[in-house]
């Protein structure tokens, strides 16, 4: 019997050490997102020694940034883009010697990340980690919106100001959250410039067909666009959605065929978008006008050859978008940060050669938005920031910058708009071109696609 | 002295959850409570599961099904409704015992593998469903508003009161589990897991018993989905009815030991501290799937009859303490 006590007893020990191990890993110290932001945080604490002995006067901050990235599971390859896109922005800050307030403190940042396996599973319990154990200052969302609805209970918890990108969806900002903030242009207002594109194009069109993937995001989207259509006075013929699994698309296109629209709207993510435009393609539909999401921004999409001809895509920024500081003068805005041209370069010569996708525009956006808010607060003091994020009104290379303040809908994005590409097989070859807003467009549209 | 001594394999396996409900409480810290949050869910989860799969010996590699449901039922009633917390769970847990009862009559005639892909075909036509069922949301799901929370005292209390309720339910789950496993109605479960012919002979009506097996399995998983989902803050489809997490759930069951009470306990807490401690570790972090894979493959290689099996056989002596 001793002897079974005391076996029971190591069991216990044993069971109680497993059940540490998630809990009890306090005292490690918060791993940097990459080796870049490791160094850099031992450049700010060198800094500070240097500083206290030499100008006691002039100290600096390191502001810790949490967030979550899908290293694995379905949303990697969009997340990896965007972390990269805020590791460029984080780096440029840090190896500028940080952000200068007025009192002369030097403001840098370090990043603390963890896997989210692109599953709500632990992204409570991660934030939680963030926000308590690393004492992550500010908050970057996961990729996606549903993500990031669950991290968002947690930034509401703790009162830390979370900058959401990579998060469309608009029901999550209709919940009563003070702290969050998107960078997106929201899913209700994804495909709506593409209705008044069309308008713009030909006033006679009257029939739409949407055909959409089955997913969350797909059809918040298409669902408000549709609405925007119908009170444009626009007749919608077909409204369909298919299984995000879909690889025959064979029987929507016999629908469409049948229901004759002018125009057709939908799509989903890369893979049944691509497949769609290429089936469509191969049964020679008649239609004047073809927009899908997400799939005609991606530089693949160029592989389809002669089915990405005309293809329309909505884009929350292309390096073609000419957003600059004239451009901003010009609408009356300020001008923040850099431009398309040197996001773009930087990009490329950090993530060897790879071209930045919108997700990494969303990525060094958000924390472009966060650094413009600390300089308007003066202070790294989350409420004042929080009120700098509220009065914000600016002109990015990734766009205009404005939150919503109402109770009914705070943090969302009403100032970004989407960027509207068709590819065009042009004297170089196929080729994206901006089409819409006409103020950042580099080519008129090929209208009817031919 | 021999009163308390019949019940000492729930006993211990109740403090063990004690001791993991009383640890985010002893240490203040909330990434405790979320730690423990995690652990008691696969704890809960898989000694459900283990009525089902250890006592009964069917495969389901669909039990996630019950989560989805009970938590899609329940956030529905919660965030559209407007009722309450506590008739939300009550509501979601009745959806799962009513789908299981339907689900026990058709599907459990089947046998080995059969079972096992029908599982699979349950929770993929539930997932199905609800992607086209417009009040649940469709594709879309559905979003808590943030006065939901207000009215339990605001996103802190919620986030607690979440925790507590889940603790609560692990100790019910684990005191159903040692009732089943101790009656005459396990005895008939285990009766069918060992020959499922001759338990029937023996006077076990199987297709009764597997039935009432499977719904008392479910009930629990449908409560702890509304628990979850509420604290979650939105419901989707894709994670509500995710296959992996039902794999995760039998690799749980196995590892700590199935038909056994303490099993799914070790199984859940070992396997759930694995993964939290590899996916944070600054040194594993990075290649934690690799590592957490591994492991189990070794565990599953060198101690197939789980934790709570290879104790057993190796110390008889713990033979009444480990059930």
């Amino acid at each position: 019997m001793k002897r079974a006590l005391i076996l029971f007893s190591l069991l216990l020990v044993f069971a109680l050490i497993l059940g540490a191990c998630g809990g009890g890993n306090t005292n490690n110290e918060p791993a940097a997102a990459n080796n870049a932001s490791s160094s850099s945080a031992d450049t700010s604490s060198a800094a500070d020694t240097s500083t206290d002995e030499a100008m006691p006067e002039a100290k600096t901050e390191t502001v810790v940034i949490g967030f979550t990235t899908s290293q694995t599971g379905s949303q990697n390859v969009s997340s990896v883009r965007q972390v990269n896109g805020l590791m460029q922005w984080m780096n440029a800050v840090n190896d500028a010697g940080g952000i200068e307030l007025s009192d002369g403190t030097k403001v840098t940042f370090e990043a603390v990340t963890y896997d989210d396996e692109s599953n709500t599973d632990r992204v409570q319990e991660l934030y939680t980690r963030l926000a308590t154990e690393d004492e992550a200052d500010f908050l970057i969302s996961p990729y996606s919106s549903g993500l990031t609805a669950a991290s968002a209970v947690i930034a509401e918890q703790y009162g830390k100001v979370m900058i959401t990108t990579g998060a469309a969806s608009d029901d999550t900002y209709k919940q009563g959250l003070t702290t969050v903030f998107q960078a997106y242009t929201p899913a209700s207002r994804y495909l709506t410039g593409a209705v008044d594109l069309l308008e713009s194009l030909d006033p006679s069109v009257k029939k739409l067909a949407f055909v959409y993937e089955n997913s969350k995001f797909s059809t918040d989207v298409v669902e408000a666009a549709k609405s925007y259509a119908e009170s444009k006075g626009y007749e919608i013929v077909l409204f369909e959605g298919y299984d995000p699994e879909t690889t025959d698309f064979g029987p929507f296109i016999n629908k469409i065929q049948d229901s004759g629209p002018d125009a057709i709207l939908g799509g989903g993510h890369f893979q049944d978008g691509s497949t769609f435009a290429r089936q469509l393609n191969e049964k020679n539909i008649d239609v004047k006008f073809f927009t899908l999401l997400v799939a005609p921004p991606e530089p693949d999409f160029a592989d389809l050859g002669d089915a990405a001809v005309g293809v329309i895509g909505p884009s929350q920024w292309e390096p073609l978008a000419a957003f600059t500081p004239e451009s901003a003068q010009e609408a009356g805005l300020e001008w923040f940060g850099i431009t398309s041209d040197e996001f773009v370069s930087a990009y490329e010569a950090n993530y060897e050669g790879e071209e930045p996708s919108y997700h990494s525009a969303g990525g060094y956006v958000a924390g472009l938005i966060l650094q413009k808010a600390i300089l308007d607060a003066d202070s790294i003091d989350p409420d004042k920031v929080k009120a700098a994020l509220e009065a914000m009104d600016l002109l990015t290379f990734y766009g205009h910058i404005k939150f919503d303040t109402t109770a009914e809908a705070h943090g969302l994005q009403i100032g970004h708009s989407m960027v509207y590409i068709q590819w065009q097989d042009g004297d170089a070859g196929l080729a994206k071109q901006v089409v819409w807003p006409i103020e950042g467009a580099t080519a008129d549209t090929l209208y009817p696609m031919p | 002295m021999s009163g308390w001594r019949k019940y000492t394999g729930l006993i211990v396996t109740l403090l063990i959850v004690l001791l993991l409900t009383f640890w985010p409480l002893i240490t203040g810290k909330d990434i405790t409570r979320e730690t423990i949050f995690t652990i008691l869910l696969s704890v809960a989860l898989a000694s459900s599961l283990n009525i089902l799969l250890g006592y009964t010996g069917y495969v389901s590699f669909g039990h996630v099904v019950f989560f989805g449901l009970g938590g899609y039922v329940g956030f529905y009633l919660l965030s559209v409704q407007g009722w309450s917390l506590w008739i939300a769970m009550l509501a979601g847990g009745a959806a799962s015992a009513i789908l299981a009862f339907l689900l026990g009559k058709a599907i459990l005639r089947l046998r080995g593998g059969y079972f096992a892909l029908a599982t699979i075909g349950v929770n993929e036509a539930m997932r199905a469903f609800i992607n086209n069922f417009e009040p649940f949301g469709g594709p879309v799901g559905m979003t808590l508003n943030f006065q939901v929370y207000r009215d339990y005292g605001g996103p802190a209390q919620a986030l607690w009161l979440s925790f507590y309720m889940l603790a609560a339910l692990t100790i019910i789950v684990v005191i159903i589990s040692y009732s089943v496993r101790m009656s005459k109605f396990g005895l008939g479960l285990l009766a069918i897991r060992e020959d499922e012919d001759a338990a029937e002979v023996m006077g076990v009506i199987a297709p009764n018993v597997k039935t009432w097996a499977y719904v008392l399995s479910a009930i629990i998983p449908g409560i702890l989905g509304v628990i979850f989902f509420f604290k979650n803050g939105n419901i989707e489809p894709a994670p509500a009815f995710r296959l992996h997490f039902s794999i995760e759930m039998i690799v749980m069951v196995m590892l700590g030991g199935q038909g056994t009470v303490l099993g799914p306990v070790l199984g859940g807490m070992g396997y759930q501290s694995l993964r939290g401690y590899l996916l944070t570790s600054p040194l594993f972090k990075n290649i934690q799937l690799a590592v957490a894979g591994a492991l189990l493959l070794i565990i599953v290689l060198f101690v197939p009859a789980g934790v709570v099996g290879w104790l057993r056989q190796r110390f008889p002596a713990l033979r009444r303490v480990l059930q």
